[in-house]
């Protein structure tokens, strides 16, 4: 399994790092997007197709950036989840779906009828322990198999803290790279809802920061889910792919039918820009889209804030996609192009991934920085359920950063 | 006689040939191999304790708790209060005025009828399906409500928490998390603080309930080996109602449920049938009596049955068919089984019903429509109560950093007015503070 991890994806690995997906500019009339009307979704088929760094994973020996005459079908992220599931465990016999509640499609449907389709060996439920669920699925691993389990929030992972960090980080060094549990992936649903207080809601991604020999996953949309879903359960190093549970329905795209893979430790820019980087992941991707349009064409409200000087600013968005290990050198490149970086997450500040982020970039960019590195965050608090539209940074708060550091 | 070499043992233990002991344990040494796998001795399952019958009758040799009119007629009202507060707050949930709910349809005698066998001041640790506790202590309606809302009368959390995240220093009541079994091994820690405390000691325990599904959770080993081993006077009540969402309990575990693990641990344990609150309420004052007389954990397995979904977020037709729901709501339905015990007393009737139903919903409606005027609490309570003591900088920086955002935006800008609108003082207390 571990071996079979394709590489004819190297070729071409130049022009995904330099290509930018480039979205159309905002639209002159200037209303706010939301997810439903982000420009940042690809819905239609060409567009899909187009997916920079898109590899096609196919059966037959092809050439694999023919996309011509591919497919698509429109998917949300929990059907694009379920996908990718039904891909994995197609292609390989060692691959098995496992996780609390998985067996009746799982609390957010994403293993809808995998049970049904696979048989309950391959796709099953477990009893409710998160240490256990995690270190089954070390176990599998060691043994060469392909373990895909859920843990069922984000919130509920730390207690297979032990097992990721202290197990399946360090399993391939402390064994003298004799042992791996390589096929392991965790998914988990993370960010926050609007509505789900101190548990539903966290980014628990930082904790994880520290822990060599793991990568973090976060997509935000159904193509992105998918091609980085199986890029990870390929991957030759356990991943922790965490989907924002409020992209699951709401995120629509059209996705190629067929296997494919995006590529881990990339970034990808979606929107062109020399003035100033905007970095995120994950749900705030479509918060950053709604300050853009803000910025170049602010409501009557917020226009006193906006100077004119500012509206024609191009800002540069780039959706960090992997966390861990991160695209320093395509984030150090742009901000060496702009001189300006705004961080966007959901978790706190304090030791939040921003924080790793901006000590590294002004390493490589400190002479090149106009402005302080700009981090738009949550609050060092838990997140209170009452509070939540004051507490998760909304477009506005980034809006007001980009303009404070543009006119640093 | 011809005896295989191995065989899984069906005598007791006791019975066996032996040759002395293992030293520094009792364990008795014997020359045949036998493997166990039962901790009754036999094929049997652990036995279900029961006083009423289906129909509310006392079975046969039924030893009924001592109980008078009062009494019962305080188990009733509360197992009826539940299900009426139950109702209106998922309706509400399914109105969008509330973010969430999770009922206790079904398991109405477990919850009372063990919150009845406690002392008023014992400890308690709650999963989140326990809200007939803290009813049962004169919580009030008002603030369930008012913590299900969120609002500034939210003495449970300031309107920081989820829906049904009780807590009370004043009733003895932890505040609900929503992790899993975290208060499992916590429990022991209580306990074990209040057998150090000089007036507590000899009259109060520590009581944890969680599900069977949390059970799984290693945090429920933990506990229950602590509070044996160091030892605590814990009171662990494992609320088996056959549903972890919806996984069911066949998949949680492949042993004889809950009540098994217990003499793992060397503790008492009866199991008892959840739906019957006069032997709820009997076993859990033994065990009660038991927990503080040892001063180590003991455990109640209350056999019962999810007939609610698991939350508002749950569509339990989705795993288990309708019919079986109805089924069980039908032939083991609690709170009716109660009511007929009471009926063969001469201690309630038809009147006494109807009096109760429409009371009831008079104080919830009353409640309901109290909580829902209210504002949410001052918007600066978002940064309190991170710390004690001297407030970190960073927290202090950030108060600033919001305060300066609604200064400038907050109205001017449609979404965050409207949203400000909604706490206590319109978020004048950071703004012109």
């Amino acid at each position: 399994m571990l071996a079979t991890r394709r590489f004819k994806s190297l070729p071409f690995a130049p022009l995904i790092r330099r290509n930018s997906t480039a979205a159309e500019p905002p639209p002159a009339g200037g209303h706010s997007p939301t997810i439903a009307t982000s420009q940042l979704l690809r819905t239609t088929k060409e567009r899909a197709l187009r997916t920079p760094g898109l590899v096609w994973n196919d059966d037959e020996p092809s050439n694999a950036i023919v996309s011509v005459g591919r497919e698509c079908r429109k998917m949300n992220v929990y059907q694009s989840v379920r996908d990718a599931l039904s891909i994995a465990l197609t292609k390989n016999d060692n691959a098995a779906v496992f996780g609390e509640d998985i067996a009746f499609g799982g609390v957010f449907r994403c293993t809808m009828g995998l049970a049904e389709e696979f048989g309950r060996e391959r796709v099953f439920n477990t009893p409710l322990t998160e240490q256990g669920i995690a270190g089954f699925a070390i176990g599998m691993a060691l043994m060469g198999h392909t373990p895909i389990a859920e843990i069922q929030f984000a919130d509920y992972i730390y207690p297979a803290f032990d097992q990721l960090v202290n197990e399946a980080a360090k399993i391939r060094y402390r064994s003298g790279g004799q042992f791996n549990v390589g096929g392991l992936t965790i998914r988990t649903p993370t960010m926050s809802v609007g509505h789900g207080g101190l548990y539903h809601s966290q980014s628990p991604e930082g904790f994880f920061m520290g822990a060599s020999g793991l990568k973090i996953v976060i997509p935000r949309s159904p193509i992105q889910t998918k091609g980085l879903l199986l890029s990870a359960i390929r991957d030759p190093n356990p991943v922790i792919f965490m989907e924002p549970k409020i992209l699951y329905r709401s995120a629509i795209e059209q996705v190629p039918i067929d296997d494919f893979e995006l590529p881990l430790g990339r970034a990808e820019t979606l929107v062109a820009g020399a003035d100033l980087t905007l970095l995120t992941w994950g749900t705030p991707v479509y918060h950053c889209e709604t300050a853009l349009h803000m910025l170049a064409d602010p409501p009557p409200a917020l226009a006193p804030h906006v100077p004119e000087s500012l509206r024609k600013a191009k800002v540069e968005l780039i959706d960090l996609r992997t966390i861990l290990p991160w695209d320093a050198e395509a984030i150090a490149e742009s901000v060496s192009r702009t001189g300006r970086l705004v961080i966007v997450h959901e978790a706190g500040m304090t030791a939040g991934v921003g924080a790793e982020i901006a000590a590294e970039v002004q390493k490589r960019c400190f002479l090149r920085l106009a402005a302080p590195v700009k981090r738009v965050t949550g609050w060092d608090t838990p997140v209170a359920l009452q509070f939540e539209k004051f507490y998760i940074p909304d477009g506005l708060r980034i809006l007001d950063s980009i303009v404070e550091t543009l006119s640093y | 006689m011809f005896r295989p070499l191995a065989s899984t043992h069906r005598l007791p233990l006791a019975r066996q040939v032996h040759l002395g002991h293992l030293p520094h344990t009792r364990s008795p040494l014997v020359p045949t191999l036998s493997f166990f796998n039962s901790v009754t001795g036999s094929d049997e399952k652990i036995p279900t304790f029961r006083v009423l019958d289906g129909v509310g009758k006392p079975v046969d040799g039924a030893q009924l708790p001592e109980i008078d009119e009062a009494f019962a007629r305080k188990l009733y009202e509360n197992m009826q209060l539940l299900p009426t507060l139950d109702t209106v707050l998922y309706n509400v949930q399914r109105q969008g005025k509330t973010s969430f709910h999770m009922t206790s349809y079904g398991e109405e005698a477990t919850i009372i009828g063990s919150a009845a066998a406690l002392e008023l001041d014992d400890e308690v640790l709650g999963q989140y399906r326990e809200m007939g506790v803290l009813l049962w202590r004169g919580f009030g309606v008002d603030s369930v409500f008012a913590q299900c809302f969120g609002n500034q009368d939210d003495t449970s959390g300031k309107g920081r928490q989820m829906p049904v995240h009780f807590g009370s220093p004043a009733h003895h009541f932890q505040t609900i998390s929503s992790p899993l079994a975290t208060q499992i091994p916590q429990a022991a820690g209580v306990g074990y603080a209040l057998r150090r405390s000089p007036d507590r000691r000899s009259r109060s325990i520590a009581a944890c309930y969680f599900g069977e599904g949390a059970a799984s959770e290693g945090d429920f080993h933990a506990g229950l080996l602590l509070a044996s081993t160091i030892p605590s006077p814990t009171l662990f009540i494992a609320r088996n109602n056959g549903f972890a969402i919806s996984t069911p309990s066949t998949e949680q575990y492949y042993g004889d449920g809950i009540a098994s693990r217990g003499p793992g641990y060397g503790i008492d344990t009866v199991r008892v049938d959840g739906n019957d609150v006069l032997a709820v309420l009997s076993a859990v004052r033994e065990a009660r009596r038991r927990t503080l007389e040892q001063g180590r954990a003991v455990l109640v397995e209350a056999m019962t049955y999810r007939v609610g979904h698991h939350s508002t977020s749950d569509d339990s037709f989705a795993y288990r068919q309708r019919s079986e729901v109805e089924d069980r709501k039908r032939i083991d339905n609690p709170i009716a089984r109660f009511r007929l015990f009471l009926e063969a007393q001469g201690w309630w009737n038809a009147a006494d019903e109807e009096e109760l139903k429409t009371r009831l919903k008079a104080d919830v409606m009353k409640a309901f429509k109290h909580a829902e005027s209210l504002a949410k609490p001052e918007l600066g309570e978002l940064f309190t109560d991170v710390y004690a003591g001297e407030e970190p900088w960073n927290i202090t920086e950030q108060r600033k950093e919001l305060t300066g955002l609604l200064k400038k935006y907050g109205e001017t800008w449609e979404p965050w007015r409207t949203e400000l609108a909604r706490f206590k003082n319109k978020g004048q207390d950071l703004t012109k503070a």
